[in-house]
């Protein structure tokens, strides 16, 4: 479903990713993993439309979307959750989970997937009335999640749901991707706490220094990494 | 000596004798001012030849608008008010005090200057379109105070003096006020050319682009902003000075804040940074109308408006800067080969090496004890010891937000300890300001490279050599990278290059001690061997001291001798890359990078 | 004295109402765009100018008060096609400051019609509000007037910003830029509808305030530079800082108009915004992000 093939792109002068090929198919849920610096917040970014790619192609189903504004590829269906739980602050959470909606025009399967997101995430039913800005990090990732859910896009990417959030946190957001995955759409998460992230995924795709540096089925990931820790091991 | 020899002769490149634009500019302007003075006035029509002294007179006060706006970086919306209190000034002197007028015309430029440092204080509190809103209000208050001030000024009859000894023409058929005023015209361009291949211009050019590369290079932004607002203003009063000479009468309405608008829209409309900008932005705007709806003379605000508008929308980067980009594009540039970084590492390793090596320095380089930075509830650092040794690298590594990037910000003085102590070449920096801190021989190297397209490539490693307090480096060698990287397009130097380039400035600044911020982002796997081994050769053979941060592991454990690691703002691991490396905590770092 | 000091301050707090308004024009767009549109002055001139057109209306409450939002409607679409030249230029780039120039010319422009269509003599409106005493005060009716305005458009923006779905998603611009693209709202339909808003608060604001103005080509700046002062004072992109900001450079100045000379009201109003600017430059209410050094 979402394509990506030679895909180069940067900021500014600085080159992040070369030739990054990158495919996910509906239902799957693909977990990009590497470390600090090594392009997995540019790859998202790039796909989502906030950066122009130098080279490359993105399909969408086919429909090339690279260069398209970010505005547009959500229109599409293909929906970028950032990294750092944002949502609007001084809105209510109702109010920002009716934003997440805009780019769909029916009501009755906005009340659908609202009352999914409360069934996941109960504390946000609670709280409907207040401003996002007095939930904790936690629940604003859950808001964010809930706001491009009811968007029901084809494909969501999440640049690392559990940054700043405590671990217990992490399971129900997790599961509820999952859940979310079963109902058809393809997901790729970028994640940090490998462990936790790794139960949830089907595939994943270590991205070192720009280039993907491995891709494998997610339960292969820690043998392969171990593997490669032990020949990098200096000494 | 051969090999010696061999260095310091020119690279047997075909030169293209190309002349810098600036100087083509010059020309250009400098002729288009004169031919515009003095014809008109060799015809004898005296219209046209006062209203081509004015123009020359807005275009100088035009220039030195430019050289604020794009130089400083200053946005101005009320150099007509210092043009004005220059002429004002002259003028009631001279009219009330009965001073003779080049007396006068001192006065009127002290009070410029005056008015040029109230204007500068604002800035150094907030900057962009706000300063260009309080200048404006000063701008608009300013005929008001004139005409309120009415005992002195005579308000809105305004002043007459005479000067029409001035006006006559000589035998050479042009009046003397004619060639003052293309005189001055010519003479401010010219300044304004000059000054920018100064160590002064330069300074002034980094402090406007990147506050934190000037302060990393020992200048401090907050000095060179209130110095170009002296130094513009000084220009404007003597420029104002001539405003009565050449109209014979001075009143409030001239320094209506429309002049200031004009002075401002001239210089974007023109091309700002551009020197022939100005002249063509003052025809445009002001000569234009006049002429061509000399019979529709309510049409004319209209127009201007209409042709700024336009050229705005059509051509972003003004006329002139429209102009050059079309030019520079179509002509085809090489890209650099190599930025001679190697050519001044050869230099050091030759015998003609003045011996640059503090080897022998006692004293750790850099000694931090305790320190402790808290933003709200959150520790960025915990009670952080860190010692960093003459001659060595010292690694920093962490995960994000574990205090790294904080650290390097302490030392190079970018940011302030709530506690503790950091000693940097024996002296205690923890209230010291970043230049300050830059002098003492700090220099450092910015996640995104500092490299300006505003300047070209040579001065990018320039303000490196402006920033050194002992020339250690023969002019000879400075010569031939000056040629070497003169042909350099600064737009088409990858990312490898331009991190080098940023370390070669670092090292003509004569930095003992050398902070890298993550300086293997972006760089291919090629690229970071090649890198590992030139931060080896300025350590052993410059005798450099080197603290560097980064996220690539391999790279850090290749050459560090020693490596902190940082975990949520503590030090969980310290010492050489062998003894730590069955730490748990670095472990975790290798297999499974975890968020701090 | 006391009752000088009541005529004061109740006049200067009318006239407070009107850079309270200004200010709260150009928060709305500031807020969705970053921009702050110099040309507001002279769009509050030209709500002005059409009550100087619409002369009857000076005798005639009833037809007055229908011409209020006609007023407020053509200024919304002026400033919202000012709004979409503006931004033109910056569809390929964020971060570029051709928005001062564009927004400067506009003004210019506008100035430039002023000029050709009455000469360079000041015209002035009659207001059918007859004056009303408050607090032992005769105070003329267009002061009051725009006070009432004020108070309305704060709570109907207010009500807009918070209420409204639209409203949300303008707001929404203004608390987080990059999530609301990520979302897929409409960024560029929600500026322009942004600057049509501001253009109905500073339309009708002209309109009504149009009995105290000088409407000629030289008044709108000292409209705008006030306004600015205003919002800097209460803190920009705050409405309520608006209000409070308005007031208070207007209580200033008309303190200074009765005392010292009227001259002095563009003094006056500069020293309040440096005083503020180097006290505190977010302004009262304003968040520490202001445009620092």
């Amino acid at each position: 479903m979402l394509e990506i093939q030679q895909l180069c792109s940067g900021y500014g002068n600085v080159p992040v990713l070369r030739d990054v090929d990158l495919s996910v198919k509906p239902g799957e849920i693909l977990l990009v993993v590497g470390e600090n610096g090594a392009g997995k917040s540019t790859l998202l970014r790039t796909i989502g439309g906030f950066i122009k790619p130098e080279r490359g192609s993105i399909r969408l189903d086919g429909k090339e979307i690279g260069g398209m504004s970010p505005e547009a590829i959500a229109r599409d269906g293909l929906r970028l959750v950032l990294d750092g739980h944002r949502v609007f602050p001084d809105i209510t959470v109702w109010d920002n989970l009716r934003l997440g909606a805009v780019v769909r025009k029916d009501r009755k399967g906005f009340d659908a997937a609202v009352d999914e997101v409360f069934e996941v995430f109960p504390i946000l039913k609670e709280r409907l009335r207040q401003p996002a800005r007095s939930l904790s990090g936690g629940q604003q990732q859950m808001l964010a999640l809930g706001q491009a859910f009811v968007a029901q896009p084809r494909i969501l990417l999440s640049d690392e749901p559990s940054l700043g959030l405590a671990q217990s946190l992490l399971p129900p957001i997790l599961n509820f991707l999952r859940r979310w995955a079963q109902s058809g759409t393809a997901i790729v998460i970028v994640e940090q706490h490998i462990d936790i992230a790794l139960s949830v995924a089907d595939r994943a795709m270590v991205v070192e220094r720009g280039a993907i540096k491995l891709s494998c089925a997610a339960r292969d990931l820690k043998a392969h990494l171990r593997r490669e820790a032990q020949n990098l091991s200096p000494v | 000596m051969t090999s010696t020899a061999k260095l310091y002769a020119a690279a047997p490149t075909q030169r293209r004798a190309r002349a810098k634009t600036d100087t083509v500019q010059l020309a250009i302007a400098c002729v288009l001012i004169i031919l515009s003075g003095l014809i008109p006035d060799l015809a004898g029509n005296d219209y046209w030849t006062l209203s081509f002294q004015l123009v020359n007179l807005f275009i100088a006060v035009a220039a030195l608008q430019n050289l604020l706006m794009h130089d400083a970086g200053q946005t101005s919306f009320g150099q007509g008010a210092i043009f004005g209190v220059s002429a004002y000034c002259a003028s009631v002197v001279a009219s009330t005090y009965g001073l003779p007028y080049w007396q006068a015309a001192c006065c009127g430029v002290l009070a410029a200057v005056l008015a040029g440092f109230l204007y500068a204080l604002p800035s150094l509190r907030v900057q962009g379109y706000y300063l260009g809103f309080v200048t404006m209000s000063a701008a608009t208050v300013f005929p008001e105070m004139l005409v309120a001030a009415n005992r002195y000024t005579n308000g809105i009859n305004g002043i007459t003096l005479n000067f029409s000894a001035l006006h006559e023409r000589t035998a050479l058929g042009v009046s003397p006020m004619t060639l003052m005023v293309c005189g001055i015209a010519c003479a401010v361009l010219a300044a304004h050319v000059l000054l920018r291949r100064t160590a002064l211009g330069r300074r002034l050019r980094v402090a406007a682009i990147s506050p934190e590369a000037a302060q990393s290079l020992g200048v401090s932004p907050g000095l060179m902003r209130c110095l170009a607002f002296l130094i513009v203003a000084f220009g404007t009063g003597i420029v104002g000075t001539l405003y009565t000479p050449v109209v014979g009468f001075i009143s409030p309405a001239a320094f209506h804040i429309d002049a200031s608008i004009l002075f401002f829209l001239a210089v974007i409309v023109g091309g700002r940074g551009h020197i022939l900008g100005t002249v063509v932005g003052v025809w445009v705007l002001y000569l234009l109308p006049n002429i061509l709806l000399a019979e529709l003379a309510q049409y004319r605000l209209l127009v201007y408006g209409a042709v700024a508008l336009v050229v705005m929308l059509l051509m972003p980067d003004g006329i002139v800067g429209t102009f050059e980009r079309w030019r520079l594009r179509r002509r085809t540039s090489q890209p650099l080969q190599s930025v001679g970084l190697e050519r001044l590492l050869e230099f050091h390793r030759g015998p003609g090496a003045a011996g640059e090596k503090p080897g022998a320095v006692t004293g750790n380089a850099i000694d931090v004890r305790a320190a402790t930075k808290r933003y709200g509830s959150v520790s960025a650092l915990d009670s952080v010891d860190l010692t960093v040794r003459n001659n060595h690298i010292h690694g920093l590594v962490g995960a994000n937000g574990s205090g790294k990037t904080t650290l390097l910000n302490m030392l190079s003085g970018f940011s302030r300890l709530d506690s503790g102590s950091v000693r940097v070449a024996g002296q205690e920096v923890r209230s010291m300001p970043a230049h300050r801190i830059a002098r003492l021989g700090l220099g450092r190297t910015f996640q995104k490279p500092r490299i300006f397209s505003t300047m070209s490539l040579w001065e990018n490693v320039e303000i490196g050599i402006d920033a050194a307090h002992k020339h250690t480096h023969p002019a000879c060698l400075l010569a031939a990278l000056r040629q070497a990287m003169e042909e350099g397009n600064v737009e088409l130097v990858p990312h490898g290059q331009r991190r080098l380039v940023e370390l070669m400035r670092v090292v003509l600044k004569g930095s003992d001690i050398i902070l890298l911020d993550e300086p293997a982002a972006g760089l291919s796997p090629s690229e970071r061997e090649q890198f590992k081994k030139l931060l080896c050769r300025l350590r052993d053979e410059l005798g450099k001291t080197i603290v560097l941060v980064e996220h690539d592991l391999e790279l850090v454990w290749g050459i560090a001798d020693t490596i902190t690691v940082l975990e949520a703002g503590k030090m969980v691991a310290h010492g050489s890359a062998a003894e730590i490396v069955d730490n748990p905590f670095v472990r975790k770092l290798f297999i499974e990078p975890t968020h701090a | 004295m006391f009752d000088e000091l009541a005529i004061v301050v109740i006049r200067g707090i009318g006239l407070g109402a009107i850079f309270a308004l200004i200010a709260m024009s150009m928060n709305v767009v500031y807020g969705a765009t970053h921009i702050l549109n110099f040309a507001q002055g002279n769009m509050f001139v030209l709500g002005g100018f059409v009550a100087v057109a619409a002369t009857p209306a000076g005798q005639n409450l009833s037809l007055w008060l229908v011409l209020v939002p006609v007023a407020a409607l053509v200024l919304a679409l002026v400033v919202a096609l000012q709004g979409w030249i503006t931004l033109i230029p910056l569809r390929h780039s964020v971060e570029q400051n051709s928005w001062l120039i564009t927004t400067m010319a506009v003004s210019i422009m506008i100035s430039a019609t002023l000029l050709l269509v009455q000469g360079p003599w000041a015209a002035t409106a009659r207001s059918p509000i007859p004056p009303l005493t408050m607090f032992g005060v005769r105070t003329p009716g267009p002061y009051l007037a725009l006070m009432a305005l004020a108070i309305f458009w704060f709570f109907a923006l207010r009500w807009f910003l918070q209420r409204t779905l639209v409203g949300l998603a303008v707001s929404a611009l203004s608390q987080d830029l990059e999530a609301a693209r990520a979302a897929g709202l409409k960024v560029r339909q929600l500026q322009l509808l942004a600057f049509a808003i501001s253009g109905l608060v500073v339309g009708s604001a002209g309109f009504v305030a149009a009995p105290l103005m000088s409407i000629s080509a030289d008044t709108g700046i000292r409209y705008v530079l006030n306004g600015f002062v205003a919002a800097v004072i209460g803190g920009m992109g705050s409405n309520v800082g608006a209000m409070v900001g308005g007031a208070l450079v207007g209580v200033v100045s008309m303190l200074a108009i009765y005392f010292v000379g009227g001259e002095y009201q563009g003094l006056v109003s500069l020293l309040l915004l440096v005083g503020m600017l180097l006290i505190r430059p977010e302004g009262l209410f304003g968040q520490a992000s202001a445009r620092r050094v």
